[in-house]
């Protein structure tokens, strides 16, 4: 296979990944960004063990094909409602970018927040960057046999606890949890919390930001969200450059440097190893590591922070930033009519269907009193919480009247009833040999729960 | 890994390297096609259920929903990782428009 690939040499794309040691760093971005850690990883751990009523809160119930959402339960059926909620989701996360940037990145994706995590285990067990490199270079011995063990048995066993989680999402987690102590789990169990935890094992732990490099769509096309008055980390150059070392106390304008004292802080701490002072990257994830870290230099030193900072292009060339325009509102009016579309459908809606199946084998039947006869199958299915006593009604037909084996139909919670319908016409009641008549599902303890569906009735062909 | 330059400022040295073109490749085949994998997944289940689906194609099998949900997964996600394959392969084995 030919290849277009660089010529090997000086920057050839045949160089092998180095890893990357992030320095620890401390301030408001990295205060923010472990409380993110504390309420998404929080409400991932412990979200499936919360209950409502006597079941699980939450329980995405794939063996039974119903989701639990606290009092709410949704069916193959609702869909279109899962459907919408992933395009608001999108359609948010393409409004926060024109905003404020990769603020999704930063904070809240699931890399980001886990790889956090497996760093701060690879801190507690390794130390911090320096040792961490020194480390890795030192030849084995007792203490690097150790330190690697805990941080492995850390790692592994946390990823274990994620596969777990995960899995209980989808299978009431008290009960997997007994199966996992007794060593019952089912095979896809046992499967999917490996599989799960294994992806976080080598993302958060060996990947790391090489996700977002190589693998992540939304990283490459984020961009596109992205103008002028979008909201960046930026080096500040014409403020840092010249950039160099300086003794403490020197008029350094004086000598011709900017603000930038060289110190490489801000590479150090970047989870993704670049140099925020070349310019906006695609790599840069805005975690804003070097904004804290370039901060703390500035306040060492005595020069007014912000020399990497949140801003925007247009700040960054004296021009006005404009928060509201095009793209924003544009972008906020999709989300708003999204949001309220989706409300209304929730509250509208119906936890009720009723499906009618004409009967196959005979179009219609004359009965012995001289009535036209049409036979359906319908499927009853209760959507809602609770059992419901259901009447049925057809109309749409003169003299048209409805045979049912029970008056009343009753429906458990989450149950389908099946049940045959005999609608009967007088001969003289139809003038085609087809109309369409209306079936009403009432419930009879709830008079906004009712649903009304078309069906086709069969007659002869008019005699002329 | 091997020629790691040995540089004087060990605060400095780690900085990443690009992956090798394969391994770039094989992550973009095995991660967009997960997504696409999981998104079809998602909808195909939505409206067939395994069981019904197994009853029209190999009924005397036994069966789970849940192998019928976890098979139609690696399903399409192979399915999606061939299709990104050949992409791969068409984009780099053509004749390039331009040379520079």
């Amino acid at each position: 296979m030919k290849t277009d690939a660089a010529p090997q040499g000086a920057t050839s794309y045949y160089e092998a990944h180095q890893k990357i040691y992030p320095r620890e760093i401390k301030g408001r971005f990295q205060r923010l960004r472990t409380l993110a850690v504390f309420v998404l990883l929080g409400l991932y751990y412990v979200l499936p063990w919360v209950k409502w009523g006597d079941r699980q809160a939450l329980l995405f119930d794939l063996p039974a094909r119903k989701f639990h959402i606290f009092n709410l339960t949704f069916w193959p059926q609702d869909f279109y409602l899962m459907a919408g909620l992933l395009i608001i989701a999108a359609v948010s996360l393409f409004f926060v970018t024109a905003l404020a940037g990769r603020l999704w990145c930063g904070y809240a994706c699931p890399q980001t927040v886990w790889t956090e995590v497996f760093l701060w285990m690879e801190h507690w067990t390794e130390g911090d960057r320096r040792q961490r490199m020194k480390l890795d270079k030192a030849p084995w011995g007792r203490e690097k046999i150790l330190r690697k063990t805990s941080k492995q048995f850390l790692w592994i066993t946390f990823s274990i606890w994620t596969g777990f989680t995960f899995v209980g999402f989808f299978t009431p987690v008290t009960e997997l949890g007994a199966r996992l102590m007794t060593l019952e789990l089912g095979p896809w169990e046992t499967f999917w919390i490996i599989f799960y935890s294994f992806a976080t094992y080598g993302n958060a732990g060996y990947l790391r930001e090489q996700v977002c490099k190589y693998m992540c769509p939304y990283a490459r096309f984020q961009s596109a969200m992205f103008d002028q008055d979008t909201l960046v980390i930026s080096y500040d150059t014409q403020r840092g450059e010249t950039r160099g070392s300086r003794k403490r106390g020197t008029d350094h304008k004086a000598k011709g440097l900017g603000d930038c004292i060289d110190c490489t802080l801000c590479v150090q701490v970047c989870p993704t190893g670049i140099d925020i002072r070349d310019g906006l990257q695609i790599d840069c994830i805005a975690c804003a590591a070097c904004i804290d870290a370039c901060d703390q230099v500035m306040d060492k030193v005595g020069y007014p922070r912000g020399l990497v900072r949140y801003t925007t292009e247009n700040a960054l060339e004296n021009k006005r930033t404009k928060v509201l325009r095009p793209r924003v509102l544009i972008y906020a009016g999709l989300l708003l009519a999204l949001l309220v579309g989706f409300g209304y459908a929730i509250s509208n809606r119906t936890p009720l269907l009723l499906d009618i199946i004409r009967d196959r084998n005979a179009l219609y039947r004359m009965t012995n009193q001289g009535l036209i006869e049409n036979v359906y199958t319908l499927k009853v299915m209760n959507m809602d919480t609770r059992a419901h006593r259901y009447s049925l009604e057809v109309s749409g037909l003169a003299g048209i009247h409805l045979d049912l084996d029970d008056k009343e139909i009753l429906v458990e919670s989450g149950e389908v009833a099946t049940l045959a319908a005999r609608v009967r016409v007088p001969e003289n009641g139809m003038n085609e040999s087809g109309a369409t008549i209306t079936l009403t599902l009432q419930a009879l303890d709830q008079a906004d729960l009712k649903i009304v569906e078309p069906a086709r009735f069969i007659g002869p062909a008019p005699s002329r | 890994m091997g020629q790691t330059p040995s540089n004087d400022n060990p605060e400095l040295e780690p900085t990443g390297k690009p992956w090798s073109q394969r391994a770039q490749d094989i992550a973009a085949v095995a991660w967009p096609s997960f997504l696409t994998g999981s998104v079809a997944t998602m909808l195909f289940f939505a409206f067939i259920d395994p069981l019904v689906l197994q009853d029209a194609t190999f009924p005397s099998w036994d069966l789970s929903r849940m192998t019928g949900y976890a098979l139609g997964f690696f399903f399409f996600w192979g399915i999606a990782a061939v299709s990104s394959a050949l992409s791969i392969f068409l984009t780099r084995s053509g004749t390039p428009l331009t040379r520079d």
